[in-house]
């Protein structure tokens, strides 16, 4: 089979995967709701099914997207296979930013996303500002500098966990920590969502110049890439989109480092291809991962014991697969 | 009277080039210049002599003072994209590292003159196709560059080179992961590249003997500075064989003429 063939087949495979699992996340839930109700226009069911299942799925369908999109930009940009949003700090500094606001603003819903995507952003941009300081302006120095960041940031969040009230802050501060979609309302997703598709959209029409990025840095600049800048807001792109996404679901895990990977193995050398089936494995990935999470047990559990729990068996086919390439 | 015009300035022109790696210098002074285009200029001398890093600077790669000037304009005045439209760079090794089609490494080539969100036209795609074919590597088009061999590695990165189609070649030891067949196949094709297109190319070769068979000028640098620049087609060999010996010791050239009927000195240690 040509690779355009494959190609297509996996991104076919892939949507197909993604529209099940969101027609799956629109029919299960903790309140029953059938399409006669619906249809009926019962007014409970119209309810629950426009303020919360409705939103929620949206926002499993788009941050999944998100995720899944931004950590096939790491990964290109840093050259680096294990990069995720963590080695630049983004979700160190989000957790920071969700237990300053629990601790000292409110527990709101409000307050932890606008202060956890400033946390996410703030770590990052630190990041950036180190390594532009550092001589040499290397992809290795921004990754040092992201390890600083994420040190520094989690010596914060040791603190501020060690400020808080055991019964109710620390218990909060945890759980945000843990990732959960239980607390996305209709109120809550018009801000994630915009930032995501703006942002993915950016990263979508760059996808060249991410490309290039993705060689040694001296050749990308004999080939006319301005690296420098364009590292800048390739990275930015990637980090506004995972920083909108975990400012109001908490820390999901996973899902920006599997799915990049998952959709190399799938897609081969099909680049752009392999960013667009990245993003939809992220987004298949996240919605069965959080239907899991409403419907498994009697209580909401979080998301990241599914997204890993689902993720890792698939990582491991794709990887002893019989026949596999070599690259 | 005829107002005196002076002609513009054409070739390859390097001008007291010193690159410092912390208060070390590792190029001190560097000059010569190549008043001609369409030439193939060798860069030679034993490992730490500064070719790598002269290339380098030329490329724009490292901080340096002192200027390299393509037919009068220093590259060192240009924008990246400018810079990106003169000077093709070809290094030791690609540092491509993603899976990708020999095709699409080919059309990397057309970046300098594609915009930020422009993707290559069908005219360019078939351009790089044609590319591939000039190196011999037509049917590898949609093969991945990392399952490439070493050599083929080297000829797609020469069609991606082609199809940059810049005025200045910048080739850091392109033969350094070839066999003998490749090897002859690739300076051939540099040879006719430079020659038929009018172009430039400074060649960092580790290898003095296909230096002196392949290149038109030869620079010859020692200790960071420029020992001797010679021209292996019309410099007696005596000349040549006691520029080289200075350099890597004990060696002869000896005149030879090949079964096809071409003069050519062939190089014996001592």
């Amino acid at each position: 089979m040509n690779n355009r063939k494959r190609t297509a087949l996996c991104l076919l495979g892939a949507a197909l995967c993604v529209f099940m699992t969101f027609g799956a996340a629109l029919a299960l839930g903790r309140y029953p709701i059938t399409p006669a109700a619906l249809l009926a226009g019962d007014a409970m069911a119209v309810r629950t099914f426009t303020v919360l299942r409705l939103p929620r799925a949206v926002m499993a369908l788009i941050g999944g997207f998100g995720l899944g999109a931004a950590g096939f930009v790491y990964q290109t940009v840093f050259r680096n296979p294990l990069a995720s949003p963590d080695i630049i700090g983004v979700s160190s500094g989000a957790s920071v930013g969700a237990a300053f606001a629990i601790l000292f603003v409110s527990s709101g819903a409000l307050s932890t996303t606008v202060c956890a995507f400033a946390g996410g952003l703030a770590a990052v941009f630190l990041s950036l500002g180190l390594a532009a300081a550092a001589p040499g302006r290397s992809k290795m120095s921004l990754v040092l500098a992201g390890i600083a960041v994420h040190a520094l940031a989690q010596t914060l969040l040791m603190l501020l966990k060690l400020t808080a009230d055991p019964e109710k802050e620390l218990a909060s501060i945890e759980y945000w920590i843990m990732g959960s979609l239980a607390a996305v309302t209709r109120s809550r997703v018009w801000f994630p969502v915009p930032v995501v598709l703006v942002c993915c959209a950016a990263i979508f029409a760059l996808h060249r110049q991410a490309l290039l990025l993705s060689i040694e840095e001296g050749e990308a600049r004999l080939l006319g890439v301005r690296v420098g800048a364009m590292r800048l807001l390739l990275l930015t792109l990637a980090t506004m989109t995972v920083a909108a996404v975990v400012s109001v679901t908490g820390l999901i895990s996973f899902v920006g480092l599997l799915a990049p990977h998952s959709a190399r193995l799938l897609a081969g050398h099909n680049r752009h291809s392999a960013c667009l089936l990245s993003g939809l494995l992220g987004s298949a990935l996240l919605l069965a991962a959080d239907t899991l999470a409403k419907t498994a047990a009697s209580t909401e559990l979080p998301v990241s014991i599914f997204t890993s729990l689902l993720g890792v068996p698939f990582l491991l086919y794709l990887i002893l697969r019989p026949g596999r390439d070599a690259s | 009277m005829m107002p005196q015009t002076t002609p513009p300035p054409v070739g390859l022109c390097v001008q007291d080039l010193t690159v410092r790696y912390g208060t070390a210098a590792v190029l001190q002074g560097v000059s010569f210049s190549v008043p001609v285009s369409g030439q193939l200029i060798g860069l030679l001398g034993v490992n730490g002599s500064g070719k790598t890093t002269l290339l380098k600077a030329a490329a724009g790669l490292l901080p340096h003072t002192g200027q390299c000037l393509l037919d009068g304009v220093p590259l060192e005045s240009l924008s990246t994209r400018r810079l990106a439209q003169t000077v093709s760079y070809i290094p030791q090794q690609s540092g491509i590292s993603v899976s990708l089609s020999a095709r699409e490494v080919v059309l990397m080539g057309f970046n300098p003159r594609l915009g930020v969100l422009q993707s290559p036209t069908a005219a360019m795609r078939a351009a790089a196709d044609e590319a591939l074919r000039t190196v011999g590597l037509a049917d590898k088009a949609g093969q991945d560059y990392l399952t490439l061999s070493g050599g083929e590695k080297q000829l797609c990165i020469l069609a991606r080179t082609i199809a940059e189609d810049a005025p200045l070649l910048l080739l850091d030891e392109p033969d350094s992961a070839l066999d003998l067949a490749n090897r002859s196949r690739m300076t051939a094709l540099l040879a006719q590249l430079v020659h038929t297109g009018g172009k430039t190319a400074l060649v960092c070769l580790h290898d003095p003997a296909l230096a002196l068979d392949s290149c038109d000028i030869l620079v010859v640098l020692q200790g960071g500075g420029v020992a001797a620049v010679l021209h292996p087609k019309t410099d007696p060999p005596a000349v040549l064989q006691a520029a080289l010996a200075a350099v890597y010791g004990p060696l002869e050239l000896l005149p030879v003429t090949d079964c096809r009927g071409r003069r050519r000195l062939a190089l014996l240690p001592l």
